[in-house]
C-alpha cells in the first residue's frame, strides 16, 4: 500500500472519530433536548461517513478490487438518520421536554406543544 | 502508522460510547435516553469498522450493516410508543 | 410367516371408513371390513402351525437401548384372542351397520371401532412389554371415543371419563410393574420373561411386581372393587358393549393375567387374592344382575359375574383350572356378544330397553326370541351348551382346592350358588322379555330386525351350540394351543367330553338349575328385600371423588403458586445455588492453567460498560420502559463483544435477537402499568433477594473464571476438522447447525413453530382495550403513521429483503443462515406493520403466517426424509459443486433447503407471535381532540 493512501485513509478514520466524539460530548454537555438531539445526528452522518470511506478505500486496495459494500450502509443511513431524528423530535413533543431558558421564540414552543401553527390562535 | 490511527479512532469511539452510556443513565427524560441508545448504534456501527480494518478482515461488515438496520427500527419503535403507546395498530 | 402383518392391516384401516363415509352406508362398512378380513386371513393361515403347538416372534429394534423393539409373537394364546377380536369384530362392524341410525356418523363410529381393533392386537400380539403396554392404552382411549360416541348424552359423557379414568389409573399401575419386571429380568420381551418364574418369584420385588399387575388387569377387567366402571360403560352404543364390553377389552385384564401367568403364578399370594377377588366378583355380578331392569344393565352384571369366574379359575393355581380360564373366555365372549347384540336388537326395534316395559315379545319376533334364549340357556349353563361345559369344568376345580383351610368347602357351595343366580337371571332375562304378558307403554311395535342385522346373532349362536355339542372337533386344538402357551409346560390329560358319568359337578349343575328357578319363582319377596337398601349411585360417589381431588389439587396449588414472581424466582435460585455450590466448596482454587488474555482500554471500557447496564436495568427496573432501554445497551456491547473475539454468526443472532425481543417487549408493555410501586416490597425481602442474587452472581462469576482458566478439549476441534469435507461448508457454525446437529435444529423449529401457535391460540381472540392517555397524563399523538416513516419504511422494505437473502445465501460458507435471515425479514415486515398499521399489511400480506410455519417444517422434513432415498440416515446432508457458463462453478447442498426451512419457520413464527399481539388492541379508543 503506498504511503499516500496510508495517510489518507488514517485521516480519514481520526476525522470520522474526532467528529463522532464531539457529537458524543454535544450529548452529553449541551443544555436542553432538542440541542442535545442535534449534535449526534449531524455526527452519525458524516462521522460514520468518513470512516466508511476509509475503510471502502482501504479494502479497495487491500482485496486488489473495488469495494463499495460500506457504501451500502452509508446510504442507509443517509436515508435513516434524518426519520430517526424525526420521529425522535415529535416524541420531544410529546413529552413537552423542558427547554433552555434563553431560546429564541420561546413563547412559541407553547404553541407547538399543542400542535397548532405559530399563527394560530 | 495506520494502525496507530485505527487504535487512537477505536479510543475516541470508546470515549464515546461512555459519554452515550453516562447520557443515558443520567436522562433525565425518557427522549433523552432513546437519543442515547440510538447514538450508541451509531457509534457501534464505527467500532465494528475499525475493529475489521485493523484485523484486516470484511467478516464483520455485516454486523455493521445489522446494526445499521436493526437500530433504525429500535428507535423508531421506541419513538413510535412514547408517542401512540401502542406501537402496531 | 405373515402374522407380522395383522396388527398394521387394522391400524391402516383406521382411515378408510373415514375416506369412504361419503359413499353409501353398506360401501362404508364394507370397505370398513376389508383390511380385517384380511387380517383374519393371515391368521387362518398361520393357524396349523400354531395348533402344532409352535410359538413365533418376529422383531425390529427400534431403540435397543432402552428395550423398546417392535415385536410381534404368535402363540396359542395370541392366536385365541386375534380370532375373537377379528371375528367378533368382523360380525360387529356388520351389526353396526343396521345399528346406527342415519343420525349418526358412521365413518367416524368405525374409526373409533378400528382403532379399538388395532389396540387389541397390539396388546394380544405383542412379545415386548412396553409395546403391550402402549396398545394397552390405546384401548383405554379408544373405549374412551367409543363409550362417548353419543356424545350429546350426559350419562355417555360421565361413563366415558368413569372407564378412562379407572382403567387409565389402572394402566399407570401396569407400566410401573412392567418397568419394575423388566429391571428385574433383564429384559422387556416376553420370550425371555416368561420363561424366568423362579428368578422374578424369589426377588423381593415380586410382590409389587404382582400388586401393579393385578391392579392393572382387575380395572380393565372390572373386578371388584373396580367393577363399578363397567354398568355405567353401557351408555355406549350396544355394538360397543357387545364388542368391548364382553368379548374383548374386558378380557384384556383376563389376557394380561393368563399371558403373565408363567412368570406371576403359582405361588401363595397369588392364589388368594386372585381366587378370593375373582369368587367375591362371581358373587356380587351374578347377584347384583337379577335385580337390574335394564336389559343392558343385566348384562354388564353378568358379564362382571363370568369375568370373576375366569378370575378365580386363574387364580386357583392349577393346571386344570387354568385350561378351564382359558376355554370360558372363549364361550363367554361368544354368548355373551350374540346376547348383547340381540338386546340391542330388542332396543332398537322396540324403542326401549327397560324389562318392565318388555314383555311377551314372542310374538312380534320369534327368531330373534328364539336366539336370545338360546344364548341365555348358555349363559346359564344349560346341557348341550357350550357354557355348560366350562361351567362343569369350573365346578370340578372348585372342588379340588384348600384355600380357606377346614373350610373350603364354602368355595363349591359358593360357586353353586352363584351358578344358581346365573339361572335366575338367564330366566329373566327369558321369561321377562319375550314372556310375562304384553308390552307396556312401548313408542313403537316391535317387529323383526333387518335380514343381515341378524345374522351375527345367528352365527355366533350357532357356535354355541357346535361347540357345546362337539367340543373336542371345534375348540379343541385351539383350546390346546392356548393352554399351551399360558402354562408354558406340557399339558396334563383332560377330556373335553359333555358326559362324564354321575358325579358332584354334575349335581352342582342340577342344584344351580333347581335353584335358580326357585330364585326365579319367589322373585317378588327378594326384589322388596332388595328395595329395603338405599340405592348407591356409583356415577355420582365417583363424581364427587373426582371433585374432592380437585379441590384438593386446586388448594396445594394456590399455596405453591401464588403468583409472586419474586417467590418464583427465590426459590429457583436457591436450588440451583444448592445445587452447585457444594462442588465448588471442594476445589482448592478455580484458576485453571490457561493463561489470562491481556486487558486493553477497549475491552476495560465494555466490560464497565456492561456492568453498568446490567446495574441499571435492575436499578430502574420498576421503571419498565427505562430498564428496557439499558437492556438494548447490555445487548449492544455484548454483540460488540461477540464481534471483538471472532464470533460474527453469534453477533449476527444476538442483534437481531435483541431488536425482536425489543420489539416484542414494547407491545406488551404497553399493557402493563409502566411504573411499578416500590413501597409494596418488604425489606426483609429485599435483603433476601439481594443476597441470593449476590451469591448466584458470584457463584456463576467463578465458574466461568474456571471454565475460562481451564484448557478445554471440546468437540469444537471435530467440526473445525469436518465441516468443509463433511457438510461442504465452510462456517463451521452453520454447518453444525444445518448439518452436525440438524436434527437438533429440526426439533428447536418444531418446538418454534409449536411455541408460536400456542400463543396464537392464546391471544387470537383477545381484544384489549387503549388507554386514552398515557402513564403520566398527556393524550397520545394524533398521528397514527407518521409520513415520514411510513415512506421512508416502505422504501427501505427492498432494501431489507435485499439483505435478508444475501445473509441467507453466504450462510454456509460465511457468516449468516437461515436463522438469522429469517428474523431479518421479520424485523423488515414488523418495521412495515409499525410504520403502515396491521390493516394496511393485512391487505397486502394474504398468506397467513401458519403456512409459513407449515412448510418451513415440511420443507425441513422432507429435506431430512430425502436421504433415505438414497439409503442415507436421517438428514444427512448432500452437497456437490457445479459450473455453469457465465455463473461459473457454485455449489448446491441439501443444507440449504434444510436452511430455507429453518428461514420459513423463524417467519412464520415471529409474524404470527408479533402482529397479532399488534392486533391485541381494539381499532379505535378515544382520541379527544387537543383544540
Amino acid at each position: 500500500m503506498t504511503n499516500i493512501l496510508e495517510i489518507v485513509v488514517s485521516f480519514l478514520l481520526v476525522l470520522g472519530a474526532i467528529i463522532m466524539l464531539i457529537g458524543s460530548i454535544g450529548l452529553a454537555k449541551l443544555p436542553d433536548y432538542f440541542t442535545r438531539l442535534h449534535a449526534p445526528t449531524k455526527a452519525s452522518t458524516l462521522g460514520v461517513g468518513c470512516i466508511l470511506i476509509a475503510s471502502m478505500v482501504y479494502f479497495s486496495f487491500d482485496l486488489g478490487r473495488l469495494n463499495l459494500k460500506e457504501f451500502l450502509i452509508t446510504m442507509f443511513l443517509f436515508i435513516t438518520a434524518p426519520i430517526a431524528a424525526h420521529m425522535l423530535a415529535k416524541a420531544g413533543l410529546q413529552y413537552k421536554v423542558k427547554l433552555k431558558e434563553d431560546t429564541y421564540n420561546k413563547d412559541l414552543s407553547a404553541k407547538a406543544y399543542l400542535h397548532k401553527a405559530p399563527d394560530e390562535d | 502508522m495506520l494502525s496507530y490511527a485505527t487504535l487512537f479512532a477505536s479510543g475516541l469511539i470508546c470515549i464515546a460510547l461512555a459519554l452515550n452510556a453516562w447520557r443515558l443513565i443520567v436522562g433525565p427524560t425518557t427522549p433523552d435516553r432513546i437519543i442515547a441508545v440510538d447514538t450508541m448504534y451509531i457509534n457501534s456501527i464505527a467500532l465494528i469498522i475499525l475493529l475489521g480494518l485493523y484485523q484486516g478482515t470484511t467478516s464483520y461488515y455485516e454486523s455493521a450493516l445489522l446494526i445499521a438496520l436493526l437500530g433504525f427500527v429500535s428507535t423508531a419503535a421506541f419513538c413510535k410508543y412514547l408517542l401512540r403507546g401502542d406501537i402496531i395498530e | 410367516m405373515h402374522y407380522f402383518w395383522v396388527p398394521f392391516l387394522p391400524m391402516l384401516g383406521i382411515i378408510i371408513p373415514l375416506l369412504t363415509n361419503k359413499f353409501n352406508r353398506s360401501t362404508c362398512a364394507l370397505a370398513t371390513a376389508l383390511l380385517p378380513a384380511l387380517a383374519l386371513g393371515l391368521i387362518l393361515f398361520d393357524l396349523p402351525a400354531v395348533l402344532d403347538g409352535q410359538a413365533f416372534t418376529q422383531s425390529i429394534e427400534w431403540i435397543p437401548l432402552l428395550g423398546l423393539n417392535l415385536s410381534f409373537r404368535l402363540d396359542g394364546l395370541s392366536v385365541l384372542f386375534s380370532l375373537l377380536i377379528l371375528g367378533i369384530g368382523l360380525l360387529v362392524i356388520l351389526y353396526a351397520r343396521y345399528y346406527l341410525s342415519e343420525k349418526d356418523h358412521m365413518g367416524r363410529f368405525y374409526c373409533y371401532l378400528i382403532m379399538f381393533m388395532t389396540a387389541m392386537l397390539g396388546i394380544v400380539m405383542s412379545n415386548n412389554m412396553l409395546q403391550l403396554w402402549f396398545y394397552w392404552e390405546l384401548t383405554s382411549i379408544s373405549s374412551f371415543l367409543l363409550i362417548s360416541f353419543w356424545s350429546h348424552s350426559s350419562d355417555a359423557r360421565k361413563g366415558a371419563r368413569m372407564a378412562l379414568t379407572i382403567t387409565g389409573a389402572g394402566g399407570l399401575a401396569l407400566l410401573a410393574g412392567i418397568v419394575l419386571l423388566g429391571e428385574v429380568v433383564g429384559s422387556y420381551q416376553l420370550n425371555v420373561v416368561l420363561n424366568s418364574a423362579e428368578l422374578v418369584q424369589q426377588h423381593p420385588y415380586y410382590l409389587a411386581i404382582l400388586s401393579l399387575f393385578l391392579l392393572g388387569a382387575f380395572t380393565k377387567s372390572a373386578q371388584f372393587p373396580f367393577h363399578f366402571w363397567l354398568p355405567h360403560a353401557m351408555a355406549a352404543p350396544t355394538p360397543v358393549s357387545a364388542y368391548l364390553h364382553s368379548a374383548t377389552m374386558v378380557k384384556a385384564g383376563i389376557f394380561l393375567l393368563a399371558r403373565f401367568y408363567p412368570v406371576l403364578a403359582g405361588t401363595e399370594v397369588w392364589f388368594v387374592v386372585v381366587s378370593l377377588t375373582g369368587l367375591f366378583t362371581l358373587l356380587l355380578g351374578a347377584y347384583t344382575a337379577l335385580f337390574k331392569h335394564d336389559l343392558k344393565g343385566l348384562l354388564a352384571y353378568s358379564t362382571i359375574s363370568h369375568l370373576g369366574l375366569i378370575v378365580l379359575l386363574l387364580g386357583l393355581n392349577t393346571e386344570l383350572a387354568a385350561i378351564a380360564a382359558v376355554f370360558h373366555i372363549i364361550n363367554h365372549a361368544i354368548f355373551k356378544a350374540s346376547l348383547f347384540m340381540a338386546a340391542g336388537i330388542i332396543d332398537h326395534e322396540s324403542g326401549s330397553r327397560d324389562m318392565r316395559k318388555l314383555n311377551g315379545l314372542w310374538k312380534y319376533m320369534p327368531i330373534t326370541a328364539t336366539l336370545a334364549m338360546v344364548a341365555s340357556a348358555s349363559m346359564a349353563g344349560v346341557p348341550l351348551l357350550n357354557g355348560f361345559l366350562s361351567k362343569e369344568m369350573f365346578f370340578t376345580e372348585t372342588l379340588d382346592q384348600s384355600i380357606l383351610g377346614s373350610l373350603s368347602w364354602l368355595i363349591p357351595v359358593l360357586a353353586t350358588i352363584g351358578g344358581a343366580f346365573a339361572v335366575a337371571y338367564s330366566l329373566r332375562f327369558i321369561h321377562d322379555v319375550f314372556f310375562n304378558g304384553e308390552p307396556k307403554g312401548l313408542t313403537k311395535t316391535p317387529h323383526e330386525p333387518p335380514r343381515y342385522m341378524r345374522v351375527p346373532v345367528e352365527i355366533l349362536v350357532a357356535l354355541c351350540l357346535v361347540v357345546g355339542i362337539f367340543p373336542a372337533y371345534t375348540v379343541g386344538p385351539l383350546l390346546d394351543s392356548a393352554s399351551l402357551a399360558v402354562l408354558n409346560h406340557p399339558l396334563p390329560e383332560f377330556s373335553l367330553a359333555i358326559w362324564h358319568g354321575f358325579n358332584i359337578p354334575l349335581l352342582m349343575s342340577g342344584l344351580a338349575i333347581a335353584g335358580g328357578l326357585a330364585i326365579y319363582l319367589n322373585r317378588k319377596p327378594l326384589f322388596r328385600f332388595e328395595g329395603l337398601f338405599p340405592a348407591i349411585d356409583a356415577k355420582i360417589k365417583f363424581e364427587g371423588a373426582i371433585q374432592a381431588c380437585v379441590r384438593w389439587a386446586q388448594k396445594v396449588n394456590q399455596t405453591l403458586e401464588s403468583g409472586s414472581l419474586q417467590r418464583y424466582a427465590f426459590w429457583l435460585c436457591f436450588f440451583a445455588l444448592a445445587l452447585i455450590a457444594p462442588p465448588l466448596l471442594d476445589l482448592d482454587t478455580t484458576r485453571g492453567s490457561q493463561a489470562e488474555y491481556p486487558l486493553n482500554g477497549a475491552v476495560a471500557i465494555a466490560a464497565v460498560l456492561l456492568v453498568a447496564g446490567s446495574l441499571a436495568t435492575v436499578i430502574w427496573s420498576h421503571y419498565r420502559l427505562i430498564a428496557l432501554l439499558m437492556l438494548s445497551l447490555v445487548g449492544l456491547v455484548v454483540s460488540i463483544t461477540f464481534a471483538y473475539f471472532s464470533a460474527p454468526d453469534l453477533a449476527l443472532t444476538q442483534l437481531s435477537v435483541e431488536i425482536v425481543t425489543v420489539i416484542l417487549l414494547l407491545l406488551a408493555l404497553y399493557f402493563f402499568p409502566q411504573h411499578t410501586p416500590t413501597s409494596k416490597s418488604r425489606p426483609s425481602h429485599f435483603v433476601r433477594d439481594l443476597a441470593v442474587a449476590s451469591l448466584i452472581g458470584c457463584i456463576i462469576g467463578s465458574i466461568c473464571f474456571a471454565l475460562m482458566t481451564s484448557p478445554l478439549d471440546s468437540i469444537s476441534e471435530f467440526f473445525i476438522a469436518n465441516a468443509k469435507t463433511g457438510g461442504g461448508g465452510t462456517n463451521v457454525v452453520n454447518v453444525i447447525l444445518v448439518d452436525f446437529r440438524g436434527f437438533d435444529t429440526f426439533g428447536e423449529i418444531t418446538v418454534l413453530g409449536i411455541a408460536a401457535l400456542g400463543i396464537y391460540k392464546l391471544i387470537a381472540r383477545m381484544r384489549l382495550s387503549m388507554r386514552t392517555k398515557d402513564h403520566d397524563g398527556r393524550l397520545w399523538a394524533t398521528d397514527k403513521y407518521p409520513v415520514l416513516l411510513s415512506v421512508i419504511s416502505q422504501s427501505l422494505l427492498p432494501l431489507f429483503l435485499l439483505i435478508s437473502a444475501y445473509i441467507f445465501m453466504r450462510g454456509h460458507n460465511l457468516p449468516g443462515g437461515g436463522f438469522i435471515a429469517g428474523l431479518i425479514t421479520s424485523i423488515a415486515l414488523i418495521q412495515q406493520y409499525l410504520a403502515h398499521g396491521v390493516d394496511w399489511m393485512t391487505k397486502r400480506v394474504s398468506v397467513s403466517y401458519h403456512y409459513f410455519i407449515a412448510i418451513g417444517l415440511v420443507t425441513a422434513a422432507i429435506t431430512g426424509l430425502g436421504s433415505w432415498a438414497f439409503g442415507q440416515p436421517f438428514l444427512t446432508s448432500w452437497f456437490d459443486y457445479f459450473s455453469l457458463p457465465w455463473i461459473g462453478k457454485f455449489e448446491l447442498t441439501s443444507a440449504l433447503v434444510f436452511d430455507l426451512g429453518v428461514y420459513l419457520t423463524v417467519i412464520g413464527a415471529t409474524l404470527l407471535i408479533l402482529a397479532n399481539l399488534g392486533k391485541l388492541t381494539t381499532k379505535e379508543r378515544l382520541t379527544v381532540g387537543v383544540r
